[in-house]
């Protein structure tokens, strides 16, 4: 378990580094997510997203990525409300341990 | 409906020499983001952006050259670029991060004329 | 048509790239370093003679320069003039 203080106000991680699978099992536990394959598969290409392009992505880019990585029937936005709800590049972003998406209203 | 105003962004700083760049890349993504439309044109030092292979860890900086490469994600499928001044720094366009397409200097007035607001960065 | 404002000297890069985007139609205002390239006489006039936009200076930083009188067939426009030439053009484009 980390200490509260290696996240932000909002309870995004400060450090990318500072992210395991057990860190991302405790923020998923703070916003009430328990978390199954189907949510990994998303929270690496997540991390993968980062790693390519230097920032979280916004909806949008996020689904198309889904789309060219996992296929048209996981690319599609209703498929990461399902998984995400709410708001799935903000949640996903905080669960994958990246910092809070730029573009993300 | 809103009516949708078509913005240029005329792009003309190196990526590490101000935060320019970056700010530049924000309202690319925050206008594609809200289904803006919104174009991109290369002039001056700004083409130094495309160039390939920008590493930019040890700078603890964010790489605009990699925040390029997602624009297509975002509907932005190419960015266009003063031809004279890429061909100015021998800019392999081919390599850039993102599809390019030289613009000559018509092409470029003429550019201007479709969009509504440009905002220099 | 665009009105393009132009605040950096003659001698740097920016300059240079303004000059390249000026379109005949186009109106190009002067202000801060930007009144230096006014100065008659100068390479940087001649060019911007001959690149076919209309010109014009701010007046307060003519003065601060000490340049009002070597302005030659320059405009030469107060900040109510600016807001007035802003409104007759549908785009604006800042260089600094």
């Amino acid at each position: 378990m980390l200490p509260a203080s290696a996240f932000d106000k909002e309870g995004f991680l400060r450090h990318l580094k500072d992210w395991t699978p057990q860190v991302a099992r405790q923020i998923a536990a703070a916003e009430q997510l328990e978390l199954t394959d189907a949510h990994w598969e998303i929270l690496y290409l997540l991390r993968d997203y980062y790693a390519e392009f230097d920032s979280s992505p916004a909806m949008r880019p996020l689904v198309k990525y889904c789309a060219r990585k996992l296929g048209n029937d996981k690319g599609r936005s209703i498929y990461l409300m399902s998984l995400f709800p709410g708001s799935p590049a903000k949640l996903g972003s905080k669960i994958a341990g990246l910092p809070k998406p730029d573009n993300c209203l | 409906m809103a009516s949708r105003k078509r913005l240029l962004l005329l792009i003309r700083h190196s990526p590490y020499g101000s935060s320019l760049a970056r700010a530049s890349l924000d309202v690319a993504l925050a206008a594609a983001a809200f289904d803006q439309p919104v174009s991109l044109l290369f002039t001056g030092d700004g083409v130094l952006q495309l160039l390939p292979d920008q590493d930019s860890a040890a700078l603890g900086v964010k790489n605009p050259g990699r925040l390029l490469a997602s624009l297509p994600l975002y509907d932005i499928e190419q960015v266009y670029v003063d031809a004279e001044a890429a061909a100015r720094y021998q800019i392999d366009l081919n390599a850039a991060p993102v599809p390019a397409l030289a613009l000559d200097r018509r092409a470029i007035s003429a550019l201007v004329e479709q969009h509504d607001h440009l905002l220099g960065f | 048509m665009t009105l393009h404002t132009l605040n950096a000297s003659p001698a740097s890069a920016v300059f240079a790239d303004c000059l390249g985007m000026l379109a005949a139609g186009d109106a190009l205002l002067l202000l801060g370093d930007g009144v230096y390239a006014g100065m008659a006489g100068t390479g940087a006039r001649a060019k911007l003679d001959a690149c076919g936009a209309q010109l014009y200076v701010l007046r307060d930083d003519t003065a601060a320069a000490g340049l009002l009188e070597r302005m030659d067939a320059i405009t030469v426009i107060d900040f109510d003039g600016f807001v007035a030439l802003s409104e007759q053009f549908p785009r604006q484009l800042a260089w600094y």
